[in-house]
């Protein structure tokens, strides 16, 4: 048997198309200037120049949209929770030996991946609605986890089979049923490889929570609609929504980056 | 040669691939404390036979009993039974994940309920007898691959399983490697490990083999000890076999 | 000399063109039935529209309308996106700080639409209960001024009304014409429904907002429209989408 040509241990290596989420700054951009630090500072700049020089109307309009960023996190949190473990249920069913479990959440995949999100809002609050009375939170929160839920569950199957079948085998020699074997050995390794696009799906979530206002949820976005439209002050509510978020995005991948370097400083050879 | 009570029994075993044969009525029964080499060029099946003995491959027709657990038998835990084969494999696949340490003391403290601390004492004296044991706070990736191989068969032992299986465990390695991991499993098979090797070692087959089993094609085509087996081939294609290898 | 004729005549057109039939461009939010919709021939249609275009023929101007979403139309007309808004849009003192109006073409209160079996008289029966409105009309004003009440904006009055029916809030309020046209009319909403009362305020006139300091076009505006309202169309209007002409 030839095996000269193997590598003895793969690393792991996927390419997954990451998604609109901003960039998440890689550990080689540790510079003192990096297009992270740029723009962080550069959106904390305008914003602390915009309330110190021109508190009205921009201190006003910062006074009026806190509660409409409570809920832009309370829902991207939410459904970042929620989108993972349907993500990871999804992953796993896509792999699954059972045909059923298989065809249930691929069904489930290239449903939700074609439909717009917008269309996938507007269906579970309001024609859902004259079904099942989801309030509207909840009804944001899930539309928000059911879809990506199934773009994450494309990333979880990716990262897991991305992981050497030599690993399976190794566990399932030492007496490893197939659950315990993704548990303890698939999983933890799948983690490091799918931790960066899931980052990316974090990121293009929260940026889409922007949809939700559309169900009157009072989000950042309808927040600054609700003060723009009745202030006629367009470009200057829009410039501090556009800055917030900003800021909100770039901790959120700031948070990613550093969760990836936790995982990988000790596989790093 | 003690087969009157083999802890391996083979028989009369195929596997298909398709409609590809891998292995055509092969029997083969292995002794408690019998070590085992199987040889043969690329293709011949000797590994999908070694895979056969813990499931890592299914079989198509025939029987295997490892131990008195019948594989096929649906009452069967397989995972009981895998308990008690350890195997090692040509690379290596320890967990990335894991310090050398947790590489060994995953499976017993997870599978058997052992105290991580009964678990490092035991992984500590295993990593003592395969020589690294001042790595055992290192991730893998830091280990050569000779080092990698030792932690691996290390690994198998932490299950004090009573079947080592090696499935070309020196194939991966450097040359100047290999003679680490081969002087590990000759002390293996010292200590009376029932061994069952499919390696391109020969000097490693001379030394340590009970008996050697010539594959081709799938079958089994001779079985013959060492000393028959280089001096005394019988099957023409064992022959034209050395030929080319020695 | 031909071409000089020819750019004779493109002067004399040019020149001419806009006192013929100049034509204004209306922005509207057409979700504000039965004001301005679109009708299932997927043209914008409605009350406000059939008075614009009388309107246009008394003045001699040819209306144009464009859908607009409401909580961006004053941007658009700020930006020269269009000449006019004309949805509904009710004269405030803050309105017209940043735009002229025209002169009053209608007027309206502010309806509060609750469920049948709900047994509140008016806004004040509403503490502690979520109100629905589209986005910075009126009606989302009024319900933020009062006290105690939870106020929930939508992009278009259906949906609140939508909301209602499916029991997520506890009332919208809208401009009456649109409140009558919804609680009363449409099926499905009207058995589930009622007008519970007219919010107590001063009375509202909707104008058709211009560009501050756009003077050509507000006097083509008002000059059609106080035609319209001497010849006595506007009753004919009124009375084809409202069924009374008070």
């Amino acid at each position: 048997m030839k095996h000269q040509g193997k590598c003895a241990v793969e690393e792991p290596q996927i390419i997954i198309d990451v998604g609109d989420g901003a960039a998440i700054p890689k550990p080689s951009d540790k510079g003192l200037v990096s297009a992270w630090r740029l723009s962080f500072a550069g959106a904390l700049l305008v914003l602390g120049y915009l309330l110190v020089f021109h508190p009205d109307p921009y201190l006003r309009i910062f006074k009026f949209i806190p509660d409409g960023i409570l809920i832009t996190f309370q829902v991207t949190v939410c459904s970042i929770a929620l989108a993972l473990v349907f993500g990871l249920i999804t992953g796993l069913g896509r792999i699954s030996r059972n045909k059923y479990v298989n065809l249930v959440a691929s069904t489930y995949v290239e449903i939700v991946r074609g439909v717009p999100l917008l269309v996938q809002l507007f269906y579970i609050y309001y024609a859902l609605g004259r079904i099942v009375h989801v309030p509207d939170l909840l009804a944001a929160v899930l539309s928000m986890s059911v879809c990506y839920g199934a773009y994450m569950g494309e990333v979880f199957r990716a990262g897991i089979l991305a992981i050497p079948t030599g690993q399976t085998e190794a566990a399932r020699s030492l007496g490893f049923s197939r659950t315990q074997t993704m548990y303890y050995v698939v999983l933890p390794q799948a983690w490091r490889t799918i931790l960066p696009p899931v980052g990316n799906e974090f990121i293009a979530l929260l940026k889409d929570t922007s949809l939700v206002s559309i169900l009157g949820v009072a989000d950042l976005l309808r927040r600054g609609r609700e003060f723009a439209s009745e202030s006629f002050l367009y470009f200057e509510t829009f410039t501090m929504v556009a800055v917030v978020y900003l800021i909100i995005t770039l901790v959120l991948s700031k948070l990613v980056s550093i969760m990836e370097e936790r995982l990988s400083h000790h596989v790093k050879r | 040669m003690s087969n009157d009570n083999p802890i391996i029994r083979i028989t009369d075993v195929s596997k298909y691939f398709d409609t590809v044969a891998a292995l055509t009525h092969v029997s083969l029964d292995i002794g408690q404390g019998e070590k085992v080499v199987i040889i043969g060029p690329s293709g011949s099946g000797k590994s999908t036979l070694l895979r056969t003995i813990n499931r890592l491959e299914d079989i198509s027709t025939g029987r295997i009993v490892v131990d008195g657990f019948d594989l096929d038998d649906k009452t069967v835990d397989i995972n009981k039974v895998r308990m008690e084969v350890g195997m090692v494999f040509q690379s290596f696949n320890l967990f990335p994940h894991k310090t050398v340490l947790q590489n060994l003391t995953l499976a017993p403290i997870k599978l058997k309920g052992m105290s991580e601390k009964e678990a490092d004492v035991m992984a500590r004296q295993l990593l003592d007898k395969v020589g690294i044991l001042e790595k055992a706070d290192v991730f893998p990736a830091k280990l050569s691959g000779g080092q990698q191989q030792r932690v691996a068969i290390a690994r198998a032992l932490a299950m004090s399983p009573k079947i080592m299986l090696f499935d070309e465990p020196t194939s991966a390695l450097d040359p100047e490697m290999i003679g680490e991991v081969l002087d590990v499993m000759v002390k293996l098979a010292r200590e009376g490990m029932t061994m069952v090797c499919v390696t391109h070692e020969m000097g490693f087959a001379r030394e340590v083999a009970d008996r050697i089993v010539f594959m081709d094609e799938g079958q089994i085509l001779e079985i013959a000890t060492p000393a028959q087996f280089y001096t005394n081939p019988q099957h023409p294609r064992t022959q034209k076999f050395l030929e080319q290898i020695l | 000399m031909v071409k000089n004729f020819v750019l004779a005549l493109m002067l004399v057109a040019m020149t001419a063109s806009p006192t013929l039939a100049k034509t204004i461009v209306f922005a509207t939010d057409a979700t504000w039935p039965p004001m301005e919709f679109v009708g299932p021939d997927k043209k914008i249609t409605g009350l406000a529209v059939d008075l614009m275009e009388a309107a246009g023929k008394e003045a001699g101007f040819t209306p144009e309308f464009k859908a607009v979403a409401w909580d961006g139309i004053f941007a658009g007309l700020a930006s020269g996106k269009y000449d006019a808004i004309c949805s509904s849009v009710t004269i405030t003192d803050e309105r017209k700080a940043a735009m002229d109006f025209s002169t009053p073409y209608m007027q309206v209160k502010q309806a509060l639409v609750i469920p049948k079996k709900s047994d509140a008289k008016c806004i004040e029966n509403m503490k502690g209960k979520t109100l629905g409105a589209q986005i910075s009309t009126t009606g989302h004003f009024a319900v933020k001024k009062s006290e105690g009440v939870k106020d929930k904006s939508y992009d278009e009055v259906g949906l609140a009304f939508e909301d209602l029916f499916n029991g997520r809030i506890d009332g919208v309020v809208c401009d009456d014409p649109v409140a009558k046209l919804y609680a009363l009319k449409k099926d499905n909403y009207k058995d589930a429904m009622k007008i519970a009362c007219i919010i107590p305020a001063d009375d509202e006139m909707y104008g058709v907002a211009v560009k501050k300091g756009d003077k050509e076009t507000l006097a083509l505006i008002n000059k059609g429209l106080e035609a319209v309202k001497k010849k006595g169309i506007e009753k004919e209007i009124l009375t084809k989408w409202l069924g009374t002409a008070e």
